[in-house]
Formats: C-alpha cells, sequence, structure tokens
C-alpha cells in the first residue's frame, strides 16, 4: 500500500487545529483507527512551522503508552499530513460533560497516567509546556495520553539556553513564565500538572485568570507575596518589577481547597511552588502516597469509556 | 540517544561499497528512465556518470560549508553538520539530474535551521544567497516538503559535537593530560573535514568524536592511546576494542584523503547538467511552474471544500481522495 492519502478511507472531521483541520480514518490495510492532521503549508509563511516540527521531533523520539503516538506522514498537495493515534475523547470533555463519572479513584488513575507520560517525556529531556486538559486525551480503552506537542522541546539538563516564554496556556502558566523567564525548565510541566490534578477534584479551573496580568494576581492572592526565602532570585525575573501587586499573606491550602482531603492538598500543594527547583518531580509524584490510601486508582478497565463513535 | 535512533536504525551503512550500490541505482535508474531514445555512447555523452554525480556532490558539499560558514548571524555546528548529513542522505536515494545540488543545499541548510532551533526567518535565510532572493526562497519553501519525504521524515540528527564535548571534559577528569583546552582547535578543523567525507554515513557520532580528539592530541604531540585502552575500554573487552581502533584509523584516513575536485572537471560536469537535467524539476521550467500551481489549486479545492465539512461529512472523501482532484 502507498503511504499517501489512497491508504486511508475518511470518516469524518475531527477538530481544527492552530495549523490545519483533523480527520478520523481508517487506515486500510491495518484497519487501524487514526487521526489524520493535516498542516496547510502557505509559502508566505515560513514554509513548515516551526511548531509542527518540534512535534514531530518530539512524537519521534517518544514511546510510550501515555504519549500519543505518530504513525506516519506523507505530503498531500501543499500540505503535510501527520497520521496519529485516534483518541476518542479527552479530559477537557470529561471535565465539562461528564463531571460525575470523574470520582475521585478515577481522577487517580488519570493523575497517575499522566504523571507517568510526564516522566517519561522528562526522562527523555523533552518539556512539553502546554499541559492542560484540552491536551490530555482519552482512548476507548480508557487510556490517557498526552497529545499536542506541538510547543515541546528538548531541554539541556544544565540549563545553558534561553527559552520563549510565550508558551503554556494561561491557566495552567507556571508562574516563572508569567514573570516572563527564559531560563526555565521541565517544572513549568510539573505546575501544570499540579494545576490539572486539583482541578480534576474539584472540578473547577484552579487559577482561572481572565489575562496575563490577572492571572499573576490570582496566584499572588493565593500563594501569597513571593518572599526571597520562598522563591529566590525572583526579582531577578524580566517582568517582575513591571507590575507589582499589593502585599498579601499566602491563604492556607485548605481555603484555597476547601474540602479536599488533607492527603490530597498536601499531593497538590508539592507542584504548586514558587521556587521551580522546591516542586516535586513526576517520578516522586508517582511514589506518593497519595496513589496509596483509600480510594486507590481504578483499574483500567474500570475507567470510563469514550464511545466509539462520539467527536472528541 | 544515538543507539536507539532512526539514525543508526536507517542511516548508518556498512561499508563505502553499499553508499556507491545506491548511488549508482539512482544514476542507473535516471539514466534508463530519460534516456530511452539513446544508445550507448550517447548517454555517455549526455548524462552524468556516476563518478560524475560524485565529483559533482563532493564540489557542492565545499559550497555548503562555505555557505554556512559565512551565514549571518552566525550558525552553530550542529546545524551545519544536520545540514550535511540531509544533504548525504538525499542523495543516496536521489540523482543529482533529478534534483539540482544548489537547490537541495538551500533547502537542507534551511531544513537544519528549524530543526536544531536556529531561528532565521526566511528572509533572513535568503538574504544570504546570492541573486535572486524571491526565487531563492519559493525554490527552498516548495522543496522544503520534498527534502523532508526523502529523509523519510528522520529529522533528528546525532552530530559528533556533543560527545566531543563529553570527551573533552571526561579527559579533563580522569586523565593527566596537560591543558586538555589546547586540543580544541585541531578537533574543529578536523570536524570541519570530516564532513566533506561520508565517514558520517558509516561511524558512530561517537566515533567520529573520538577520531577528532585523538587526532588533535597527536598534532600536540600527545598521546590519548592509554586513556583510550585503560579508561574508555578497560572494561570493553578488547574486541570492542579493535573494532574502536579501525574505526578511527578508517576515519582518520577518510579525512586525509580530503582534496577539492578540479575546477575545470567540475565546470564541464555542471554544463552537462544544465542540459541532463530533469526539467520537471527545473524551477526556470513551464512544466514546473504547472506542477506547483496545479499542487496549490489541489489545496485550495481541499480548503474550500472542507469549509462546508462542519455540514456534509461525507464530502471529505471526495475532497481528499485522488479522483476528485
Amino acid at each position: 500500500m502507498n503511504r499517501d492519502i489512497t491508504s486511508y478511507s475518511i470518516v469524518g472531521r475531527i477538530g481544527e487545529g492552530a495549523h490545519g483541520l483533523v480527520f478520523k480514518a481508517n487506515h486500510l490495510p491495518t484497519g487501524r483507527e487514526v487521526a489524520l492532521k493535516k498542516i496547510l503549508i502557505k509559502n508566505i509563511d515560513e514554509g513548515i512551522p516551526v511548531n509542527v516540527m518540534r512535534e514531530i521531533k518530539a512524537l519521534q523520539l517518544l514511546r510510550c503508552k501515555y504519549v500519543i503516538k505518530l504513525y506516519d506522514m506523507f505530503p498531500r498537495g501543499m500540505s503535510l499530513v501527520l497520521v496519529l493515534e485516534y483518541m476518542s475523547s479527552g479530559l477537557w470533555d470529561m471535565l465539562h460533560h461528564r463531571q460525575q463519572e470523574l470520582t475521585l479513584p478515577r481522577v487517580k488513575a488519570y493523575a497517575q497516567m499522566l504523571l507517568k507520560g510526564t516522566r517519561y517525556m522528562h526522562a527523555h529531556y523533552v518539556m512539553h509546556r502546554d499541559l492542560k486538559p484540552a491536551n490530555l486525551l482519552i482512548n476507548h480503552e480508557g487510556v490517557l495520553k498526552i497529545a499536542d506537542l506541538g510547543l515541546a522541546r528538548l531541554f539541556w539538563p544544565d540549563g545553558g539556553r534561553p527559552y520563549s516564554h510565550q508558551v503554556a496556556t494561561r491557566w495552567y502558566r507556571a508562574p516563572e513564565l508569567l514573570y516572563g523567564a527564559r531560563y526555565y525548565t521541565e517544572n513549568v510541566d510539573v505546575w501544570a500538572v499540579g494545576c490539572i490534578i486539583a482541578e480534576m477534584i474539584t472540578k473547577k479551573p484552579l487559577f482561572a485568570g481572565e489575562s496575563d496580568i490577572e492571572q499573576l494576581a490570582i496566584v499572588v492572592q493565593h500563594l501569597g507575596t513571593p518572599t526571597e526565602d520562598l522563591w529566590p532570585d525572583h526579582s531577578n525575573l524580566p517582568d517582575y518589577h513591571k507590575i507589582t501587586f499589593p502585599e498579601c499573606p499566602p491563604m492556607s491550602w485548605t481555603e484555597i481547597l476547601p474540602g479536599v482531603e488533607p492527603d490530597a492538598v498536601n499531593f497538590i500543594k508539592s507542584f504548586l511552588l514558587y521556587d521551580e527547583k522546591k516542586r516535586i518531580s513526576a517520578k516522586e509524584a508517582l511514589r506518593h502516597s497519595w496513589f496509596r490510601t483509600k480510594p486507590t486508582p481504578t483499574n483500567l478497565e474500570d475507567m470510563p469509556r469514550p464511545l466509539l463513535n462520539t467527536k472528541r | 540517544m544515538f543507539s536507539t535512533s532512526s539514525q543508526r536504525k536507517f542511516w548508518t551503512f556498512s561499508d563505502e561499497n553499499e553508499l556507491a550500490c545506491h548511488r549508482e541505482k539512482h544514476n542507473l535508474e535516471f539514466i534508463s528512465r530519460h534516456g530511452q531514445n539513446l544508445d550507448e555512447q550517447q548517454r555517455y555523452n549526455y548524462f552524468l556518470s556516476p563518478e560524475e554525480e560524485r565529483l559533482l556532490l563532493k564540489q557542492y558539499e565545499l559550497h555548503l560549508k562555505e555557505f554556512c560558514k559565512r551565514f549571518q548571524p552566525p550558525m552553530p555546528k550542529g546545524v551545519i553538520g544536520t545540514a550535511f548529513h540531509y544533504f548525504k542522505r538525499f542523495y543516496l536515494y536521489n540523482s543529482s539530474m533529478d534534483y539540482h545540488p544548489k537547490e537541495i543545499l538551500a533547502t537542507c541548510v534551511y531544513l537544519a535551521c528549524k530543526v536544531e532551533e536556529f531561528n532565521v526567518s526566511i528572509g533572513q535565510f535568503v538574504a544570504n544567497i546570492k541573486g535572486d532572493r524571491e526565487k531563492a526562497s519559493d525554490i527552498i519553501l516548495n522543496n522544503e516538503l520534498l527534502l523532508m519525504q526523502q529523509l523519510n521524515y528522520h529529522l533528528t540528527v546525532h552530530n559528533p559535537f556533543r560527545p566531543v564535548e563529553g570527551f573533552l571534559i571526561d579527559i579533563k577528569t580522569r586523565c593527566s593530560l596537560a591543558n586538555p583546552e589546547r586540543l580544541c582547535s585541531g578537533i574543529d578543523e578536523f570536524l570541519e573535514k570530516v564532513f566533506l567525507t561520508d565517514a558520517c554515513l558509516l561511524y558512530a557520532p561517537s566515533q567520529i568524536a573520538l577520531a577528532a580528539v585523538l587526532h588533535a592530541a597527536s598534532k600536540e604531540q600527545e598521546n590519548l592511546d592509554s586513556y583510550v585502552t585503560d579508561m574508555l575500554f578497560r572494561d570493553a573487552g578488547p574486541d570492542k576494542l579493535a573494532i574502536l581502533i579501525e574505526a578511527v584509523r578508517k576515519i582518520r584516513s577518510m579525512v586525509k584523503m580530503v582534496e577539492s575536485p578540479a575546477r575545470e572537471r567540475v565546470r564541464a560536469i555542471e554544463k552537462k547538467l544544465d542540459r541532463c537535467r530533469n526539467q520537471e524539476n527545473n524551477p526556470d521550467s513551464e512544466i514546473y511552474k504547472q506542477r506547483i500551481r496545479e499542487a496549490l489549486d489541489e489545496d485550495d479545492v481541499q480548503y474550500t471544500g472542507t469549509s462546508r465539512m462542519s455540514l456534509d461529512t461525507s464530502g471529505v472523501t471526495q475532497v481528499l481522495s485522488p479522483s476528485a482532484s
């Protein structure tokens, strides 16, 4: 069979990404369901977008049950078509339309899958930089996988290179990014994971700012005005002096997460620290007692299975 | 990691013979496709021989090196190494008569910039090219997808630069060699030349890196043999050491043999190429312009088609299937 569109039969359109449309299709030789992401390349731009290049590079490197698979790709006219693993649903959908199914043991199971994927990426020196519910997809076996690696890039453990701070969707953006840091680490993902776990438990986004400034204000309101002790060197961040907020003490975590059991509160707060060096790593997080205390994570066979024909 | 990479699996070959076979195959295929009405002698006079293709491509590798060296803003070494890999990989499976090396060269460097996160805009990029810049940028962008496809989308390249850094740190900590920094210029010089050989299609980046380090040491009248045998390979066993010694010897001899092709020869080959190149891939030909227009149209059709998609999903199959275009 050819490595081109003739090997696929299109079932329908499932979405629209930043660079083009996404279709659901069947790979005829294998009968496998796939998502075809069609990226239009306009010459007036810069050719193949750097984001697409990053996504391809990252997906080729990562082979993990909890990271979406890139099966193949081929050109089509002036477009490039990526053949991705088909995922029938996502965490965003669970949070917005199927909340009642998101019980605590299931939240723990999703948190575990998310952390395993994150641990794997970080072990391979890839930071995702845009973890959020909309980028966490769920297949019909109930497995959660990290997707949309368009902002993912390799990092250097020595931290010698500057990166863009214009990454991550606002609600899940780490405070160092909000202050314009150009030197940051994979721990920006850890912050995002903390926000996502909190949101799964409370069914509400943890820090929902409507602008970048409000986002920062909300974080500061909750975690308190940063001090040299809590967050060494924070005053040297590029945008730190561009804005000041009224001095405020940190709120207690039981106020931030009302009604959440203490073990979960303990767990979540270890992700959401100003000082990125003190944040828990994905690897450590997986060993946290929260996963061993009752109720324990749901087994995969009891996880919600999105129907085969629902749209994501 | 190199050991699990596509570079090792798909782009590291067993010997020079294997490389020559691939190249010859694509030379012969081109000639039989385009020389149907010519007899043996006419074909010989009209088309490039495998040897002529080699010489031409060697000349273009020199151009590639010069282009990168003069590039503004200055280009990191990794971009240059990756561009060389792409160029060599492309012409293992394509004839220079099908795709002109000057066009592929620029596309390789442009793609390497993106993949290596050396972010320059296409405008900045073509400012480094003499002549018609708008045309150059069209050619590069039109070829980008072709190049990626010919590379089988294996974009990540492992270059010898990082292993070199590793060896230098290791030598500093585990070896009595005084002032290891003095090896740097010898290493750089060696690595610059190594990309003019086929070594990167035959050996692991760490082997090339070690060859560079050992070469630079011997230039400084130093000997790192005991570092290799007693430190690096102490527990590896004699077989592995023998393989490495042979690899290093071979890489160093390849670098020693590097020479520029004779100008007159190359000029004659270029003239020949102007006539025998595949006009379908010549940006100045009518047939090429026509093809590009069709590719653009194909996409337009899909785009107007797909914007109606939310109402009618059955159309997608039609729009995307080749029978519709």
